[in-house]
């Protein structure tokens, strides 16, 4: 625990109201690619919902549940950090899921207007996304797609919780992985 | 021969269709939030005639009654602009606080609410010389804003406090706040204000609240992240958006029971219904266009490209 909360011991609880609200406008990203494998061969890499070993910003993944609406995993990044995610939609006929952000660990504290805030490892709030594959004869179409809003809750953002920084951070995400996927596919 | 009695029907019949093209066809305002800008939707054509830019991320929308002006709230111009149906421009704009996003007309199109986000009042504004008149406390992050067909109420979405006030519109105090489900977000209220619906995004279902009593009259479950609702066919079917499941959930409001799920597209937010009375619109936020739902049938009848993050929070249409 971080020394400024034995000081303030309220402020947890101030975190918990703050977290229900948003900000006002929901960023949204989408990255597509076009993958010169077959969509089922495609599928086979990124199918397993416990299994983000195609995204090189994680070193390992746990999940609770299988293929199955609601079931759980928590991805763990290089750098330690966690992101916790549920699977809201799973459909093998189309080759698409859905999923939602529940809980991220803290990358840093920051003080802004007065008041500590926690940045999350991906600066987000309320982050919910889908992928999705199309078969374009023998190549395959991956779009990935989020919307999301900044991790800031309140009026005001500082810069390391605004949507920009937000917008960056996931499409550099989706960019690499994406990437990744495809010379994985056609290997 | 046809009769005269058929051929009067003819030539009135025939009279319309050439008269309706003239007469201005109710028209969609559909605010796009991450375009600044508002796609204006000729229903009649079903095609998006003008794109009026609105600086600010314009999400709220309200339509005045009297078909002259449309109000859309600007978040991050803290406050609303007010468009001018006749010449589709901005023709002012108006700073209310920081987190303007909940907005509806009186139904005499005299006075504009609109929602604080962070300052949990409900700002009034005087339609005529768009001063601010007043600010109503309400509860945690008011969102979608209803005031009632005789003018007495407003009811107000608290969406952190999972409540709903019923705001005295003439003494401008809430005179009763009751429990919904989880962080309510569109209200819809019947023709005659006796029924209010309430969209509750967290916990996935619509409060169907008496509004004489306060009271809830059912709970009904629909589908993933609900945002809002309208009601259509005499108020005999309510149309719900469920934002991540890209659906609209379609329930009776005689069982109050869904009887329905209609595919639209990805991020399904806005949602009104057209002054016929029979098609509904709805805004796709991620998909940036309209679906067009036929409530007859329940099926979509049509899509029409609008601008990036379409949201249309309210009532978007107008008379003219």
């Amino acid at each position: 625990m971080k020394k400024s909360y034995l000081c303030i011991p309220f402020l947890p609880f101030l975190f918990v109201a703050a977290a229900q609200a948003h900000g006002p406008v929901r960023q949204k990203v989408e990255e597509q690619i076009t993958i010169n494998a077959p969509a089922q061969k495609v599928w086979g890499i990124i199918k397993d919902y416990g299994d983000m070993s195609w995204l090189p910003a994680i070193k390992n993944t746990t999940v609770n549940g299988g293929n199955t609406e609601g079931a759980t995993r928590v991805l763990t990044l290089q750098d330690g950090g966690t992101i916790t995610e549920e699977l809201k939609k799973y459909d093998e006929g189309k080759m698409s899921y859905a999923y939602k952000i529940t809980e991220m660990s803290t990358a840093k504290t920051i003080t802004h207007a007065g008041a500590e805030e926690k940045v999350p490892v991906l600066p987000v709030d309320n982050y919910a996304a889908s992928i999705d594959l199309e078969a374009k004869g023998e190549t395959t179409v991956v779009t990935w797609k989020a919307g999301f809003y900044r991790a800031y809750v309140n009026n005001n953002p500082p810069p390391e919780m605004n949507e920009e920084v937000a917008n960056t951070a996931v499409k550099g995400i989706f960019k690499a992985g994406l990437e990744n996927l495809k010379s994985l596919a056609e290997k | 021969m046809l009769k005269p009695k058929y051929l009067t029907v003819a030539f009135a019949l025939l009279t319309a269709v050439l008269v309706t093209p003239l007469a201005a066809a109710p028209f969609a305002y559909i605010s796009n939030q991450l375009d600044d800008s508002v796609s204006v939707i000729d229903t009649l054509s079903g095609k998006v005639v003008d794109t009026i830019a609105v600086k600010g991320k314009p999400a709220g929308v309200a339509a005045s009654p009297d078909g002259h002006k449309v109000y859309i709230s600007t978040p991050e111009a803290n406050g609303f602009a007010v468009i001018d149906t006749i010449q589709h421009k901005v023709i002012a704009t108006v700073n209310v606080s920081e987190g303007s996003l909940g907005i509806a007309v009186s139904p005499d199109s005299k006075h504009i609410y609109v929602a604080d986000w962070y300052n949990n009042t409900v700002s009034v504004i005087d339609a005529d010389s768009l001063k601010i008149t007043g600010a109503i406390p309400v509860g945690q992050s008011p969102s979608g804003l209803m005031v009632s067909p005789n003018n007495h109420w407003l009811y107000v979405a608290n969406r952190i406090d999972n409540s709903v006030s019923k705001v005295d519109t003439q003494k401008r105090v809430v005179v009763k706040t009751m429990q919904v489900g989880e962080h309510p977000f569109g209200l819809t209220l019947d023709t005659r204000g006796d029924r209010l619906y309430v969209a509750n995004v967290k916990s996935d279902d619509v409060t169907v609240i008496e509004t004489a009593t306060m009271k809830a009259i059912a709970t009904v479950k629909v589908n993933m992240l609900p945002y809002a609702t309208a009601l259509a066919l005499n108020d005999s079917r309510l149309f719900v958006t469920n934002q991540d499941d890209g659906s609209v959930s379609v329930i009776d409001t005689e069982t109050l029971k869904e009887i329905a799920l209609i595919p639209v597209g990805e991020k399904p937010e806005g949602i009104s219904t057209h002054p016929d009375d029979r098609y509904v619109y709805v805004a796709n936020w991620f998909d940036s266009n309209v679906s067009v739902i036929d409530s007859k049938n329940l099926k979509v009848v049509n899509t029409i490209k609008t601008g990036e993050g379409s949201r249309g929070f309210g009532q978007f249409f107008s008379k003219k």
